[in-house]
């Protein structure tokens, strides 16, 4: 296997490699590595647009011709959402995995933002409810309230992370949350499903169509190479 | 034209090695196998390289536990990035002097 049994590690070093090969060897090496390290945006941006879309279209029909939805729609919504909690922390925790340093520990501070900023909302929502808020109030500020909890969470994670698809994304949420509450029940839930589920497809597209161009833009240069 | 390159750095394995390791961000650091399962290598052969890129001080590997169980962690040093950096500047110098 080897001209070097004393160097046993270096069989294949020591052909050396021309400079375009190598050059290609390192792109495909690190864009392998950036892929298998990070989310798939298209993946996280999916499972929410899927979520709220569904969940929310469950809600808007369930409350047709009647106050409320009705309690199996709200169990819907809640499912769904619940989903797309579990589904994003597996991915992103496997994704993650063996990596420390900075960038977990931002990815770990931007984590529990999102749970003591949903713990505090619904102590929040606990005390309107006591103070008597009940029907359309509960719906419009459980729902508006949400989504502005997300709005900021994006914008805060732009920050973080340097990524201005993300702050887009953020800003959209949170007119998303005005619009959303202006609206009143049970229009709400369909500018929720709509503007906001769809949001957030729109953005699991725009990574797929990032991704496509940058692998394309890859194959011309290694062509070039 | 291997003269001009850093011959720690070109060796392909210890290429793949390095390149993996620069697509962290600075300040990062990886675990031994996920390292292994990006670059498809024995343990064995794995690290050998990183011995080999540890004593040109081109990689920290930082030994620890987590819970009872031993974990290794991989980095560049500031040096081991540069140096990356220079022997991909090279490697552009090179593939223009081709061209030309």
């Amino acid at each position: 296997m080897t001209d070097h049994p004393d160097r046993p590690g270096d069989a294949t070093d020591d052909a050396g490699l021309a400079a375009a090969d190598s050059l290609r060897l390192i792109r495909e090496q690190q864009d392998r590595a950036r892929a298998a390290l990070g989310p798939d945006g298209r993946a996280l941006y999916g499972a929410w647009g899927v979520a709220w879309l569904a969940g929310y279209l469950v809600l808007w029909f369930s409350a047709q011709g009647r106050e409320q939805p009705e309690a199996w729609a709200y169990w819907v919504f809640a499912g769904a959402l619940a989903a797309a909690v579990v589904f994003t922390m597996v991915h992103t925790m496997s994704r993650t995995s063996g990596t420390r340093g900075v960038s977990a520990r931002t990815g770990a501070m931007y984590g529990w933002a999102w749970m003591l900023g949903f713990l505090t909302f619904s102590a929040f929502l606990g005390g309107l409810a006591r103070a008597g808020a009940d029907g359309e109030l509960m719906g419009l500020a459980s729902n508006g309230g949400a989504c502005l909890v997300v709005g900021l969470l994006y914008l805060g994670g732009a920050v973080a992370f340097d990524d201005r698809s993300l702050f887009v994304l953020g800003g959209w949420i949170l007119l998303v949350a005005a619009a959303a509450t202006l609206a009143g029940l049970p229009l709400t839930y369909l500018v929720m499903a709509f503007a906001g589920g769809g949001g957030f497809l729109v953005m699991a597209l725009v990574d797929h169509l990032r991704i496509v161009r940058r692998r394309r833009r890859a194959g011309e240069g290694a062509g070039r190479g | 034209m291997a003269d001009a390159l850093d011959p720690v750095i070109h060796a392909p394995a210890r290429l793949r090695v390095v390149a993996t390791l620069a697509a962290l961000d600075a300040g990062d650091e990886l675990s031994f196998p996920r390292l292994q399962k990006l670059l498809d290598m024995t343990a064995g052969n794995l690290s050998t390289h990183l011995r080999k890129l540890e004593d040109a001080g081109y990689v920290r590997v930082t030994k620890t536990h987590e819970g009872r169980t031993p974990a290794t962690y991989l980095a560049l040093t500031p040096q081991g990035r540069r140096a990356f950096e220079d022997y991909q500047e090279a490697l552009t110098g090179l593939l223009r002097g081709a061209g030309s």
